[in-house]
């Protein structure tokens, strides 16, 4: 062991009663409390992931990268508990309400406050069963070997993180998703917007247009990828063949690794673009016009009025339409690939990173790295959306 | 705000427009036609290509024949009669319509519960279920799928349903529709005597169905088109749902024939986007995004 | 309205119970014996359509044959129902599969099943019928661990329009050959897009492995030991990148970028659009490519699967898959099963499944039956593979490997055969790592499932 768990507690405890601490002693109340609350939360956090796993990344004969990764969890254990209990606590000594997303009523709740257990119990149960649960499952197969209908299971410690680390792949297959993710979502926002702005004016016929612009959202991804393999196929391909009648090119859309991600990226942009329209177009409409008519008077141009009028005002759309595009780009994008480039793509260039945690766990049967790798994943959405909330977030009441 | 119908707001301006002198009218509009007119060819070219090869043989596909071709009969009869696209299609509305009434019934209680009751740990409760809008389900997919197996619930309807059915943004959206309902309701109802079902069936449902409206578009295009989970946890054919389903016609008998998968295709995404379109509005209505509370 | 809302509940509910309950209810008779096929295309319509004739013949017995969408994911979809004590009587394992289901301890062998019974049922049971290669890959210690059906090797498909407007009268043979002919094919007026293609499956990188007498894993291919690490990034291994890379660089090879399962229809596609002359592909469609010959057309000739000039052809491998009995079952159910088994491949059903894919009639009588009838006279293309496997001298290489985890090595391979082709990378260094990859899988594999 390079570092005995004591140590871990004490550090852990350590940090806790001085984060509770710091809080009570700015709340001025309660100095005895928060010390001894802080050490018990911060030990707790310290040993939180460690233990689980016997320690094993202290030991001595293992690398130093693993030691490194078990420094980092230690951190990690102490601030996802340390943390909110340092909020909460500082929100309770305030008096401050802990939830304030929207206006409670205070008035016509009912009595008999314990009604309300059965009418959570459904919702609660399956969340506690169906995601909570796995959640769980998949922290502790991400730290083994597994195989279904194996005779056994083993422990690996952190390899499967820190072999990661190791995998120049596995870091392609990340830009790679940042890349494609960045082109879907701008491109069909960014196309959409343009769109709606025109859908939205007083036009002869736009109820029609409107029908025409959104219905590709009902369309499944599965589908959107079934018809580009009609167009794009490179054996008989509309696309290639109109392409190489009028300009004498035909691009290798599926099978060029420089241009299948692209027919990715179209397909999904062509099948997500009705939503953003939709919701772009609604937007538009609660934009009040006496704000555009004003500027109107003032003698903006369409651009400028655009950009320091509706814009701003449109935020709360693009940041829900972010969040709900990114999420799309991440994950739905999986059945667009898996019908278009089956397998993840030449040199694995429409390989994402949910694609490549599917191939792992369900085609290779790697249960253990497919978890790990649905971890980063998770880290990697839980980043974004941090972002994303700090950034713009806070206007908007509620996302879907 | 939420009820405003996106048909008055047009025909509002419509009139305001002609009064406006028309050469500040025509340009706009002319730029406006040019625009739309091109998305919506672009949107619409790959949709009417497909319908056009659903209709041909791989033979036709393949000479770029942009007609209408000769194969649509025996396109139906691979797709029917050879592959039972229905019993997927069964399979999927089966799936669909208990995800989607189940889901909206689970959000309608909870959504109920914490806006009519005030219960010790409310806070916990409610951030219990707000921690779950950043999980998504695809993340633990993995887990999940071997706990389905634990179960023994692979290639059953209980596994492409019961997981789905409790939902973050149903009860968050039930919620911030109920909040906005007056108090004086409910108050109302409980000095008549209603109970808390009573309430919610008489009173918050009939106010609430654009709510329930455009959580049941949602709900049915997002299980409709539920392709990764089923594609994982059912193997047996006969359970099979349509997104998946509709593979199997890319399989095997050599060469692919595109007529039959497209004729899928179309078929495929027909419900959908008949319920989309039918329920639009209420859709746009129940999800009003409101810059402010 | 609510009283709508809760009927469609209940009967939801009701629905998704009953649909469960009712494919596991018990029936008293007949017995039930469930197969599971890897197929979901014209191949499970025939095995089902041999399930009902069964079925007929024999009332005391219920089979019923399900589809799989593909070896790759049948072999997955074991592994779930195993976990969960849900496997049917009889299931359809591809070759690769072979060292995991004799691992798993999932199945009975054959043999051990029969016993010494000569027959059963009425059907007789005679294993010296079967033809050579198939023995060799699929007995292990002179034993039938399953039961062969559906056997092929890799052959060529020529497009003799292209062939002969380039002064060729005879597909290549080896893989100068076929370069020769593609320079002369490309350099047509009326050339087709590419010359050659070959499905990006890592069976086809095995052939030519074997072809040059070379390994692809340790331990005589994992048949004298349990095979510990790969050797197919030998010399051999590393000249059949050469030889594609080179062929793909000169625009002679068309890669779809489709791999393993996936791959089989892109070439389907390129082949039946003429866009390719010539496609490596296995007998089992022998009988399709011969139709899209006819149906685009043009005359398609079946040959032996190209080889390497410089280290002669040893032999090839057969692939396909076989049937294998699960342990465990019911005494009734396995003699159902059994019999079953015996009945689906017996001469006159063996002749019928050669003629309606190209898989090889796996049974001597049954060739003697299609000679008699003339058959291979009027249909020269389906005696290829058969008369390659004929040919070839078995030795480990040609064997066939036995290596647990073969599924997962072989995206190992077929990911380094696209890295060559795609890139400018050294092709020895590329299928370093692939080995070095596979190597892991391996090790992993026999930690976890080695008894």
């Amino acid at each position: 062991m390079i570092v005995s768990p004591v140590i871990l507690l004490l550090v852990g405890a350590v940090i806790g009663a001085a984060a509770l601490g710091y809080v009570f002693r700015r709340a001025g109340r309660w100095l005895l409390l928060g010390l001894p609350l802080g050490a018990v939360a911060g030990g707790f956090g310290a040993i939180l992931f460690v233990a689980p796993l016997g320690y094993c990344t202290f030991e001595t004969e293992r690398e130093q990268l693993d030691a490194i990764f078990g420094f980092l969890l230690v951190a990690a254990g102490i601030a996802l508990v340390v943390l909110p209990i340092s909020w909460v606590a500082g929100r309770l000594l305030r008096h401050e309400s802990l939830v304030s997303t929207t206006s409670q009523p205070t008035q016509g709740t009912f009595k008999h406050w314990w009604i309300a257990l059965p009418l959570l119990v459904p919702t609660l149960t399956i969340l506690a069963l169906f995601l909570y649960y796995p959640s769980a499952e998949t922290l502790r197969l991400s730290t083994m070997l597994s195989r279904l209908g194996a005779r056994r299971e083993v422990s690996v410690c952190v390899d499967n993180f820190t072999r990661l680390v190791e995998d120049p792949e596995y870091l392609d297959i990340i830009g790679r998703t940042l890349y494609m993710s960045f082109f879907i979502v701008v491109l069909s926002m960014g196309l959409s917007l343009l769109i709606a702005t025109m859908a939205y004016l007083p036009l002869r016929g736009a109820s029609i247009y409107r029908i025409l612009l959104v219905w590709p959202y009902a369309m499944s991804p599965a589908v959107a990828g079934i018809i580009f393999l009609l167009m794009f196929n490179p054996s008989g391909g509309m696309v290639n063949y109109l392409s190489g009648n009028w300009f004498g090119i035909k691009l290798g859309w599926l099978n060029d690794p420089k241009v299948a991600p692209w027919t990715i990226i179209l397909a999904s942009v062509w099948k997500s673009m009705g939503f953003n329209i939709l919701f772009y177009i609604a937007g538009l409409q609660n934009v009040p016009k006496d704000l555009i008519e004003a500027g109107a008077i003032d003698g903006a141009g369409v651009v400028r009025r655009f950009w320091h009028i509706v814009w701003p005002l449109l935020s709360p759309t693009t940041f829900f339409l972010i969040v709900t595009n990114v999420t799309y780009a991440f994950f739905e994008t999986y059945a667009t690939i898996d019908y278009l480039t089956p397998g993840g793509g030449p040199l694995q260039s429409t390989t994402t990173m949910m694609y490549r945690v599917i191939q792992l766990g369900v085609y290779n049967n790697d249960m253990g790295k497919a978890a790990a790798q649905s971890i980063v994943l998770f880290m990697m959405v839980i980043g974004l959306t941090l972002v994303l909330f700090r950034t713009g977030g806070r206007q908007v009441t509620y996302g879907v | 705000m939420s009820s405003v119908s996106p048909t008055t707001i047009h025909g509002q301006a419509g009139v305001a427009s002609r009064n406006r002198p028309l050469r500040t009218r025509l340009p706009k509009r002319w730029y406006a036609h040019l625009i739309l007119i091109g998305a919506c060819l672009l949107s619409g070219i790959p949709l009417f290509y497909a319908l056009l090869v659903s209709t041909q043989t791989n033979a036709e596909v393949f000479r770029y024949q942009f007609t209408p071709g000769s194969g649509l009969l025996e396109n139906w009869d691979v797709v029917f009669y050879e592959r039972h696209l229905h019993t997927y299609m069964i399979n999927s509305v089966i799936m669909t319509l208990g995800i989607t009434i189940i889901k909206t019934i689970f959000s309608l209680l909870s959504g109920l519960a914490f806006v009519y009751f005030r219960f010790p740990g409310k806070w916990i409760v409610f951030g219990f279920v707000l921690i779950t809008l950043m999980m998504p389900t695809e993340v633990l997919i993995i887990a999940l799928f071997r706990f389905i197996n634990d179960l023994e619930w692979q290639n059953t309807f209980l596994a492409l349903i019961v997981p789905f059915t409790a939902s973050a943004t149903g009860t968050f959206l039930f919620r911030q529709h109920f909040a906005s309902i007056p108090p004086e309701l409910s108050e109302a109802a409980q000095l008549d005597g209603a109970n808390p079902l009573q309430f919610l069936f008489r009173v918050l449902v009939p106010m609430s169905w654009n709510t329930i409206g455009a959580l049941a578009v949602v709900q049915t295009i997002y299980a409709w088109n539920m392709y990764l989970w089923p594609n994982m946890i059912i193997s047996d054919p006969s359970m099979q749902t349509i997104q998946v389903g509709i593979g199997t016609l890319r399989l095997g008998g050599g060469s692919l024939r595109f007529g039959p998968l497209m004729l899928a295709a179309v078929i495929v995404s027909l419900p959908p986007v008949i319920v989309f379109i039918l329920l639009q509005k209420q859709f746009m209505s129940g999800f009003t995004l409101t810059r402010d509370k | 309205m609510k009283k709508i809302v809760l009927v469609s509940v209940v009967l939801v509910m009701m629905l998704a119970l009953a649909v469960p309950l009712a494919s596991t209810g018990a029936q008293d008779e007949p017995i039930q014996i469930d197969v599971w096929i890897s197929f979901q295309d014209y191949r499970l319509d025939w095995a089902q359509d041999v399930a009902a004739e069964f079925n007929e013949l024999y009332p005391q017995y219920q089979v019923n044959v399900t589809g799989g969408y593909s070896y790759e994911t049948m072999f997955a979809q074991v592994a779930v129902a195993a976990e969960q004590g849900q496997l049917p009587a009889i299931v359809h394992y591809f070759e690769a599969a072979t060292q995991d289901a004799r691992d798993s301890g999932l199945f009975k062998s054959i043999s051990e099943a029969i016993g010494d019974r000569t027959e059963i049922n009425g059907l007789p049971i005679d294993f010296s019928d079967y033809v050579a290669p198939v023995v060799a890959y699929y007995t292990a210690d002179g034993e039938f661990t399953s039961m062969p059906w559906n056997t092929s090797s890799a052959i060529m498909f020529s497009n003799m329009n292209y062939l002969r407007a380039a002064g060729f009268e005879e597909p290549p043979a080896t893989w100068d050959e076929v370069e020769a002919v593609c320079e002369a094919v490309m350099a047509l007026d009326d050339a087709p897009e590419y010359c050659f293609t070959f499905p990006n499956h890592g069976w086809f990188f095995e052939q030519w492995l074997a072809q040059q007498d070379a390994l692809f894993v340790n331990n005589d291919n994992g048949r004298s030991d349990r095979a510990t690490e790969v050797a197919f990034n030998s010399e051999a291994g590393v000249a059949i990148l050469e030889w594609l890379d080179d062929l793909y660089n000169k625009g002679y090879l068309y890669y779809s970028g489709a791999q393993g399962g996936e791959s089989w229809s892109t070439v389907d596609q390129a082949y039946s659009t003429q866009q390719v002359a010539m496609a490596v592909y296995s007998s089992s469609d022998t009988t399709l490519y011969t139709q899209m010959g006819e149906e685009g057309g043009f005359e398609t000739v079946a040959s032996f699967y190209p080889y390497n000039d410089d280290t002669g052809w040893t032999g090839n491998l057969i692939g396909g898959a076989t049937l294998w009995l699960v342990d465990g079952l019911e005494p009734e159910v396995e003699e159902g099963a059994l019999t079953f088994l015996l009945y689906f491949t017996n001469t006159e059903w063996a002749a019928d499944w050669h003629k309606v894919t190209g898989y090889i009639a796996i049974r001597n009588s049954s060739n003697e039956l299609l000679e008699e009838e003339g058959y291979f006279e009027e249909n020269p293309n389906q005696t290829v593979a058969a008369a390659q496997l004929d040919q070839s001298t078995l030795t480990p290489a040609t064997s066939g490997a036995l290596v647990g985890g073969f599924p997962s090595i072989r995206n190992e391979v077929t990911a380094a055969i696209d890295r060559v082709l795609l890139t400018d990378e050294d092709p020895a260094a590329v299928l370093n790592a692939a080995a070095e990859a596979s190597n892991v899988i391996i090790e992993e594999y026999n930690l976890l499932n080695a008894p």
